[in-house]
């Protein structure tokens, strides 16, 4: 295997995956309550009551795994350097097909940008969650402004998954592997986070 | 179909709560135990078992006690906060003559409606089913008047066409609260004071957030999710992927 550098232990993948499959089993089981359009997806769970039941619990495992995930990354999910604010001026070189060098640390500055919003909104949908458990049991006003906050950071997940999942899979090919059974080409590796590479390639 | 409402004179009320009394009977809801507060005005709130109340408005006057009287109950809104809300298409729903029933059998329990209410009305029952003042739509669809106005000894209670009630109030010289607001609503009051001392809003609105939570949030999230799956599509197919050249690996010299 010596075209290929570890990049995620087991612990990091089966964390990502279940934070990815609360995740989905959340969105499915949310939507009934967004819109009359979606109400048919409660159907998947056996009916509404069920579907509420499933995204109770499912918020639940969604939250703390979402934390635990953001603990394992946060010390190179929070710095920012010169390289960081080069790609981000940049936009990561996605606007075009010339391959640009932009140094990056294991995690490029968009990556380091997502979890910082996944963690945001996972504590956001956490605690508006917590209070919309029972919508007759805090005050109106604070309710209602869950309700809303909750709806909010929804859609602003669904358009942050959406282009995560593009990224990670056909839009970098090779990026998958990394988080299915935890090892990435040393090519990719080179182009994509080359001052990690140089890092692990030393050790 | 024409328009109905309640037009409520609180000027001639009496507090003797036969509406109460009569809702309970027609709609099979049981009494329940309720403690001595120190006032006559009882059960103090909506309860599941309750869908319209006697509210006592107790002013100390010096040596005297005045007291105001008014009968609370859903609100009967064109424009309803409450159906706004509900997941569950249908279980909450204007009947042809515009007032706001329910069907507890489409009623998924989630208890989103008293928080879409701007008067604070839907109650939830043993079941967790919503319940409220359904304006007596069995009985209005087969041309009785609705239980408690039936009961209404005083005529304080009025059930009627809206434009016809309107008219009257208005020829009597009355003013009245719940012409305009919300569409319409379908219980119109006649004050004997200002709307803040019967605890009622000045200009009642769908809440804030709830408005921003369907009207904004909702569309731009359906809009927001195509739109993000729309320009990665886009992305792919214009700068394509970012792919690395897996011939030129480091060690891949003539193949593994
Ligand atoms: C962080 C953990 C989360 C918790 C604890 C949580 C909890 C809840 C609760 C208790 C409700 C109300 C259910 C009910 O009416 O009984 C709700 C509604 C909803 N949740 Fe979550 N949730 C979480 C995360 C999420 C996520 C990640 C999504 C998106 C995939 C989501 C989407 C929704 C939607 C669409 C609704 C319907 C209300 C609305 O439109 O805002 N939730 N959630
Ligand atoms: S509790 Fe029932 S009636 Fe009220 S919003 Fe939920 S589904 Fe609709
Ligand atoms: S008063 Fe409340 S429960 Fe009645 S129709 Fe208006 S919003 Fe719905
Ligand atoms: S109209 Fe019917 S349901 Fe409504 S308060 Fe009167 S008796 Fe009760």
């Amino acid at each position: 295997m010596a075209n290929y550098v570890d990049r995620f232990n087991a612990a990091d993948r089966i964390l990502h995956w279940i934070v990815a499959i609360s995740f989905f089993l959340l969105m499915l089981s949310g939507l009934g309550l967004f819109a009359h359009t979606f109400f048919g997806y409660f159907d998947l769970f056996g009916g509404p009551q069920q579907g509420i039941m499933v995204h109770k619990w499912a918020g639940v495992v969604f939250f703390v795994s979402s934390v635990l995930l953001f603990l394992r990354h946060v010390g190179e999910t929070c710095r920012f350097d010169a390289d960081d604010r080069q790609w981000i001026a940049k936009l990561g070189g996605y606007l075009s097909r010339k391959h640009q060098d932009i140094p990056q640390g294991k995690f490029n500055a968009g990556q380091k940008l997502y979890s910082i919003f996944a963690i945001l909104a996972a504590l956001v949908l956490g605690v508006t969650g917590l209070v919309i458990w029972d919508p007759t049991a805090y005050s109106r006003e604070l309710t209602q402004f869950s309700l809303m906050l909750h709806g909010l950071f929804f859609t602003l997940s669904m358009v942050g998954m959406v282009v995560h999942v593009y990224l990670a899979t056909i839009g970098n090919p090779g990026t998958l592997d990394g988080m299915l059974y935890g090892q990435v080409r040393k090519r990719w590796a080179k182009k994509h986070a080359s001052k990690w590479y140089r890092k692990v390639a030393k050790d | 179909m024409k328009r109905k409402s309640f037009l409520i004179d609180t000027t001639l009320c009496t507090a003797c709560r036969s509406c109460q009394v009569a809702c309970k009977q027609w709609n099979k809801l049981d009494a329940e135990a309720t403690v001595n507060r120190g006032s006559y005005e009882n059960p103090p709130d909506l309860t599941p078992q309750l869908y319209n109340q006697i509210q006592f408005i107790e002013q100390d006057k010096g040596d005297d006690l005045q007291w105001l009287f008014i009968n609370r109950r859903c609100m009967h809104c064109a424009d309803a906060g409450c159906v706004k809300v509900c997941p569950s298409a249908g279980a909450l729903y204007h009947t042809k003559e515009g007032m706001v029933a329910f069907n507890q059998d489409k009623c998924i329990e989630c208890h989103y409606c008293v928080n879409g209410c701007p008067f604070d009305v839907p109650r939830y029952d043993a079941r967790q089913k919503v319940t409220k003042c359904h304006a007596c739509s069995d009985r209005v669809q087969n041309g009785l008047a609705p239980a408690c106005v039936k009961a209404c000894p005083t005529q304080a209670l009025k059930f009627g066409d809206r434009d016809q009630l309107i008219a009257e109030a208005r020829a009597a010289g009355k003013k009245l609260y719940g012409e305009n607001d919300l569409g319409g609503l379908g219980v119109l009051y006649v004050l004997d004071d200002q709307p803040g001392t019967y605890r009622l809003p000045k200009n009642p609105a769908i809440p804030a957030s709830i408005f921003f939570w369907k009207d904004v949030v909702k569309p731009l999230g359906i809009l927001g999710f195509w739109g993000a799956v729309g320009v990665a599509a886009l992305h792919y197919v214009t700068v394509g992927p970012q792919k690395f050249d897996e011939s030129d690996d480091p060690q891949h010299k003539g193949g593994e």
